[in-house]
């Protein structure tokens, strides 16, 4: 426990600036259709995980768990994990939640696709509302399949720009 | 890295050096020095394991050797020695098969008492004489002090071979020979610690 090394260097701020820029132009398009095209509806558009999401796809872009296979399988797979965990296990909250994170993480890792940001839309699809259980497994593409992608789509073009950047490390 | 032999040429990487490494990469990178130097090492070793096998005698030889017969002179073969630099010769038969092999320490061995193979130790027993025994052996020719017979190796003898085999008898070279015992070439220490510092290039 005691701790064998230290924290990586911090980065430039030239690193920072990108970081910031990408994040925003990443979730204004998920905010912008949450509360203008879906206004009044159950649907959603954002949720939690994709501010999770943008720390790795704009901020750590060199991680092997922001590639676009982790973001994108890691979504999906822990949204159907999750829908599926609530529909077993809804009656009993308590063990719903800790049963979708923790079986999230174990599909993540057995399909390369870990992605941190996945616990917690699975976490979402049990604690996250009414308007969300009503989506049952539609959760997996809207939002979750749908926002992942738009925020890849932001990332493959925005991180591509600078000269000091390349984005995916690798597809699959 | 503590496994590796000494003939390698091993580079520790400081914490210092990879944390400057890091900052020399714009992005933010995922992992922690100390894990990766823990890849580092173990990559290494990898490397190693991996060149040391596939590098063979005959990549790293010299070809060109130098060689004297059994019934050359011994001031001859001093002689021979002393004009290319060199502290080892294989002695051989006319169609270059390897019959034995004569190194500074032959010599050593017979200018002092007989009980000692240094340098300084036949320096040392001139200066507590009037002269230096070498006249015993002015006249005698190479098969009078060759060792025999020679250790060799062969062409396709790896890397990890040869090594050990230089610091298992504690010499400083050894003949290359053919399936016939016929001498092709020749692999010295220098050879061995040049040619771990350059796997790579060497297998290019």
């Amino acid at each position: 426990m005691k701790g064998t090394t230290k924290s990586p260097p911090a980065v430039g701020l030239y690193e920072i600036f990108l970081s910031w820029v990408g994040a925003f132009l990443g979730i204004t398009p998920l905010a912008a259709i949450n509360s203008q095209l879906f206004a009044g509806t159950d649907q959603v558009m954002i949720i939690g995980s994709f501010g999770a999401s943008a720390v790795l796809i704009y901020g750590a872009i060199r991680s092997p768990l922001a590639q676009p296979r982790n973001l994108m399988g890691g979504h999906v797979l822990s949204a159907v994990i999750g829908v599926a965990a609530y529909n077993v296990l809804g009656h009993h909250i308590w063990l719903a939640a800790p049963v979708s994170v923790a079986t999230a993480i174990a599909v993540m890792h057995a399909t390369k696709t870990l992605h941190p940001p996945g616990g917690a839309t699975a976490l979402i699809a049990v604690i996250g509302g009414q308007n969300i259980h009503d989506l049952g497994y539609l959760y997996a593409i809207i939002p979750v399949g749908l926002g992942a992608l738009i925020m890849l789509t932001v990332a493959l073009l925005i991180n591509n720009i600078p000269k000091e950047r390349r984005y995916p490390e690798f597809w699959f | 890295m503590t496994n590796l032999p000494v003939d390698s040429c091993p580079i520790n990487l400081s914490d210092e050096d990879i944390f400057s490494a890091m900052k020399e990469i714009k992005g933010y990178l995922d992992i922690t020095p100390g894990d990766f130097k823990e890849i580092y090492n173990f990559a290494f070793q990898h490397a190693h394991t991996r060149l040391t096998r596939s590098i063979r005698a005959k990549d790293i030889m010299t070809r060109e050797v130098i060689s004297v017969g059994r019934e050359t002179a011994l001031k001859d073969v001093a002689d021979l020695m002393h004009r290319h630099g060199i502290s080892g010769i294989p002695v051989v038969e006319k169609n270059l098969r390897v019959v034995g092999i004569i190194s500074e320490k032959d010599f050593l061995f017979q200018l002092g008492d007989k009980k000692t193979r240094s340098f300084m130790g036949a320096v040392s027993q001139c200066l507590h004489r009037t002269g230096c025994i070498a006249l015993s052996i002015k006249e005698q020719t190479a098969k009078g002090i060759m060792t025999s017979p020679a250790t060799t190796v062969t062409e396709d003898a790896p890397l990890s071979e040869i090594s050990a085999l230089l610091s298992e008898k504690n010499i400083r070279r050894v003949p290359v020979v053919d399936k016939g015992s016929i001498l092709t070439g020749i692999v010295t220490r220098i050879d061995l610690v040049v040619s771990f510092c350059s796997l790579d290039e060497l297998k290019r």
